[in-house]
């Protein structure tokens, strides 16, 4: 570069409080970078607002399709299948669940806190039956403020923190909520 | 003729130069202890001690402030006053107005001070401060501006050099940014509403805040670059071609860009196109500005090992290579998708301002100080210590963050092979990334015990001072022209100064105009059989206290059109759910979870145990107490006038709710106090903030109905 006669060449005149300038070409590189990225951008203008480009909810449509087809429900359950599944490792890991999910709202000990207790002859919705339980932590019951478990938990745990919280019932733990909804057998 | 020029004397004002950067020091020091405090108490959520006024939603407006306005704006001033006045060869065309920009300005800050920890705040980010200090900046602007363009009118330089060019623009698009951001209408003596509402909101609030780090950190702190490095080193700077293009490329794309903090929301997809576009386009420009000021160096390296002035400057421009490549590329939409609302974004804005602005200040300040005080500089290598505390101060904060950022990203997007959330517990993701909010906190540290060394080093250095004296230097009586020859092109621009602010404002204004007029009209977005009902009056005052407490700085209310924030938080946001929004409240950092459709998916118990202790509920938060909330009382009276103010901006209240809104809000409230009280919560909390609050937080993502069109008519 030294030997180029017009490089580094002080521009006559400019003198700014001892400030010279140089008369120095753009760099090459910089000049392709910059049109580079003018030339992508507007290739991607056309494609995405002028063109065929597909829009944010046409994409997300189809991610949750994809998502959607991952999805696998674990077998279909019934009473007879949750009781076989209720061994106690898995009831242990049911408790995990429970203590890492549930306990905020129904206490530590399921004592019934925010959620009523567990661990009574009572029930707001439906009986002490496994699939009962089943359906109120698969889908929640939005009106009471328990959201549904079926997308934050995994068949697995599902199975496990319903029967973990069948065992309960009856315990009647120290300090427990008084009781809501009707009594069941 | 240069010959017979007749020299008179002229006395440059370096008194307010000193006075600007004295300021500058002590804001400074303020705004790095606001930062650390800030980083410890997410570190630590016992850190605010329980006190309202310094919770993390306070705090950190009230950093950022001092940080940009009050440190760096103070910066730019000493700046500017300084190189202006040699640049153009004349003093300050007026010392009163020197002295009101000087006054005027503290006060703002000590306004803000006092303001901000209070909770009077508009939410907006960079303009959180009310209308009264709004007023006031833009009295204080007028003035600043007057006083330059006076200046510029009565300069001895014919030809304006580039850092002037720089300096024009900034303050001519700060003003215009600052005026339309703030068009407001009070309700009380430090509470306003935004006339924009929704994405009118979002977009003007991010195109003030984009191009507020565009021209108030960027383009004044290159243009004071282009003067404190070729002075610093002793060279020629190294192509004036390219300060032409780079400076005009810059200013005319800069205000493009500001939807790139928007994309993947609701904001209508061609403005989230062009912002990410023209960020991309962007990023030579910057770097042309990076080049510039490293080319110059050459020859001079060698002043790199021996002079800390040198380093600082040197290691500003390269933070500002590596800042300007960053944003561009969490720009691209599918980045943004990983980095926004994480901790990348916190780490890419501090390399930017503790490297750029940070490390561009110190530098002109140890530059400066010797000068100003006619004294050398006490210790060369308590300098070299400062830079160095500085630099791995700055290289922990980022690292850190980018760590943080990155790992808190992955993890929100991972989904297992059943198609759900790998972590479907949002505190999980937030526990995960605590240890390294601990070396952020630790970086800040390093980097304040570095400015304490600056701090020592100037005062014993100002100390050596044997008195002060503005400089007085003999230049010619009139205007100098250099060149002798007839101007063609740019160089006939820089010999005119009102043309030259012409086209700079016609610069700003073609983007601003482009992306922000068709969202004035917000309606014809929505769809026909689409209704949304405004807020309750209950509701709304539970918002205002939403705003006060400054939950939009750690939650936003914005699902983005993504899988894994649908699959996290429910449907995406659509825009008509925030069209009467005033302020918006998207956000734009989750350090909690998404807030957009909260509503009726917990209790009104769990809200309310919640906000006295989040730990109650969620054991590992990092939330802070709220407890005021269930002691400080509301006055439903002052509904009536907000939400007339409402009704005037488009809100479809009827003329009885807005008459009605206290005995409606009361009754509202009432219902709620006593489910609480039924529940086991204390009672008498009808008139609490946090029945106010609950029920806000109750009606998110709830408003939005769609009516059936009746075909028989």
């Amino acid at each position: 570069m030294s030997e180029n006669q017009d490089f580094d060449q002080v521009i006559k005149g400019h003198d700014y409080d001892g400030i010279e300038e140089f008369d120095n070409p753009l760099p090459g590189w910089w000049l392709v970078t910059f049109l580079g990225a003018i030339i992508f951008a507007f290739g991607y203008l056309y494609y995405y607002e002028m063109s065929s480009g597909p829009s944010q909810v046409v994409l997300l449509e189809e991610s949750m399709q994809v998502l959607k087809s991952l999805k696998k429900s674990g077998p279909a359950m019934d009473e007879e299948k949750l009781a076989a599944l209720a061994t106690s490792d898995k009831l242990a890991l049911g408790k995990t669940v429970f203590t890492g999910k549930c306990a905020a709202c129904h206490g530590q000990n399921a004592e019934g806190l925010i959620g009523p207790n567990l661990t009574d002859k009572h029930a707001i919705h439906g009986t002490s039956a496994r699939m009962d339980i089943f359906g109120i932590v698969v889908d929640g019951v939005l009106d009471k403020g328990m959201p549904p478990w079926k997308d934050a938990l995994t068949p697995d745990e599902l199975v496990n923190v319903v029967n973990y919280v069948h065992s309960l019932k009856g315990t009647f733990v120290a300090n427990g909520k008084p009781v809501q909804g009707n009594e069941f057998q | 003729m240069e010959s017979h020029t007749k020299l008179i004397e002229v006395k440059y004002d370096d008194r307010i130069v000193r006075q600007f950067f004295m300021a500058m020091m002590v804001w400074a020091g303020a705004a790095f202890i606001f930062g650390v405090w800030a980083a410890l108490e997410l570190a630590d959520w016992r850190v605010n001690a329980n006190l309202q006024w310094f919770t993390f939603g306070r705090l950190r407006p009230l950093h950022t402030n001092s940080a940009i306005f009050a440190f760096a704006g103070n910066a730019i001033f000493a700046g500017i006053y300084y190189s202006t006045q040699r640049l153009l060869k004349t003093r300050m065309a007026s010392d009163i107005l020197s002295k009101l920009h000087f006054w005027g300005w503290q006060l703002i800050i000590v306004g803000a001070a006092i303001t901000l920890p209070l909770g009077f705040t508009q939410s907006k980010e960079y303009a959180e401060l009310e209308w009264p200090l709004d007023i006031a900046i833009t009295l204080v602007w007028v003035i600043f501006a007057v006083n330059y363009f006076w200046t510029l009118s009565i300069r001895r330089e014919k030809h304006i050099y580039v850092a002037i060019w720089f300096y024009i623009s900034t303050i001519l698009t700060v003003a215009m940014l600052h005026i339309v951001n703030s068009i407001e209408i009070p309700v009380a003596m430090f509470k306003s509403y935004p006339v924009w509402g929704g994405i009118q909101d979002a977009l003007v609030q991010w195109w003030y805040g984009h191009n507020a780090v565009a021209f108030f950190l960027t383009t004044p702190f290159l243009g004071l670059m282009y003067y404190f490095l070729p002075k610093a080193v002793g060279r020629p700077v190294y192509s004036y071609r390219l300060s032409i293009v780079h400076f005009w490329a810059l200013i005319f794309l800069y205000i493009w860009a500001g939807p790139h903090h928007l994309l993947n929301t609701a904001l209508p997809e061609w403005a989230q196109t062009l912002g990410m576009v023209f960020s991309l386009m962007l990023w030579a420009p910057s770097w042309g500005g990076m080049i510039n000021g490293l080319l110059t160096l050459r020859g001079a390296w060698d002043t790199l090992r021996t002079e800390p002035i040198v380093k600082f400057l040197v290691t500003a421009v390269t933070f500002y290579g590596m800042s300007t490549f960053e944003g561009p590329l969490l720009s691209i939409k599918s980045v943004s998708s990983l980095g926004h609302y994480t901790d990348w974004i916190i780490g890419h804005v501090h390399g930017g301002t503790l490297g750029w602005n940070g490390f561009l200040s110190f530098g002109m300040g140890y530059w400066l100080v010797p000068r100003l005080w006619k004294t050398e500089l006490f210790s060369k290598k308590l300098a070299e210590t400062h830079f160095w505390f500085g630099l791995f101060g700055i290289l922990l904060y980022y690292i850190g963050m980018w760590a943080s950022g990155i790992t808190q990203g992955l993890m929100w997007r991972a989904f297992d092979g059943n198609g759900q959330l790998l972590y479907p517990d949002f505190v999980e993701t937030v526990t995960r990334i605590v240890p390294l909010y601990w070396v952020r906190a630790t970086g800040g540290t390093l980097y304040l015990t570095g400015y304490l060394i600056m701090v020592y080093n100037l005062y014993k250095t100002i100390k050596n001072s044997k008195g002060v004296a503005n400089e007085v230097v003999m230049v010619p009586a009139t205007m100098e022209d250099h060149s002798k020859v007839k101007d063609t092109g740019h160089r006939w621009l820089e010999g005119s100064g009102p043309v030259f602010s012409i086209l700079a404002l016609i610069a700003v204004a073609i983007g601003s105009i482009i992306e922000i007029y068709p969202t004035l009209n917000i309606h014809k977005y929505v769809p026909n059989n689409v209704t949304v009902a405004p807020y309750t009056p209950l509701e709304h005052l539970g918002r205002d206290i939403y705003i006060r407490e400054g939950c939009y700085v750690c939650h936003s209310q914005m699902i983005r059109h993504l899988d894994f924030d649908v699959a996290r938080f429910g449907s995406p946001s659509l825009l008509e759910e925030s069209m009467y929004d005033r302020p918006f409240q998207w956000g734009s950092k989750r350090t909690g979870p998404d807030l957009a459709r909260v509503g009726k998916k917990y209790p009104d118990l769990w809200h309310f145990k919640h906000m006295i202790n989040p730990r109650d509920i969620v054991a590992q938060s990092i939330m802070p107490n709220y407890p005021w909330l269930a002691e400080q009382s509301v006055d439903f009276n002052v509904l009536r006038k907000r939400l007339s103010v409402m009704k005037m901006l488009g809100v479809p209240y009827s003329d009885d709710e807005v008459t009605r809104a206290a005995e409606l809000a009361e009754t509202q409230a009432k219902q709620i106090a006593e489910g609480l009280t039924s529940q086991g919560a204390p009672a008498g909390l009808e008139k609490k903030e946090i029945v106010a609050l609950i029920a806000y937080l109750q009606c998110l993502g709830q408003k939005r109905g769609e009516k059936s069109v009746s075909i028989s008519n």
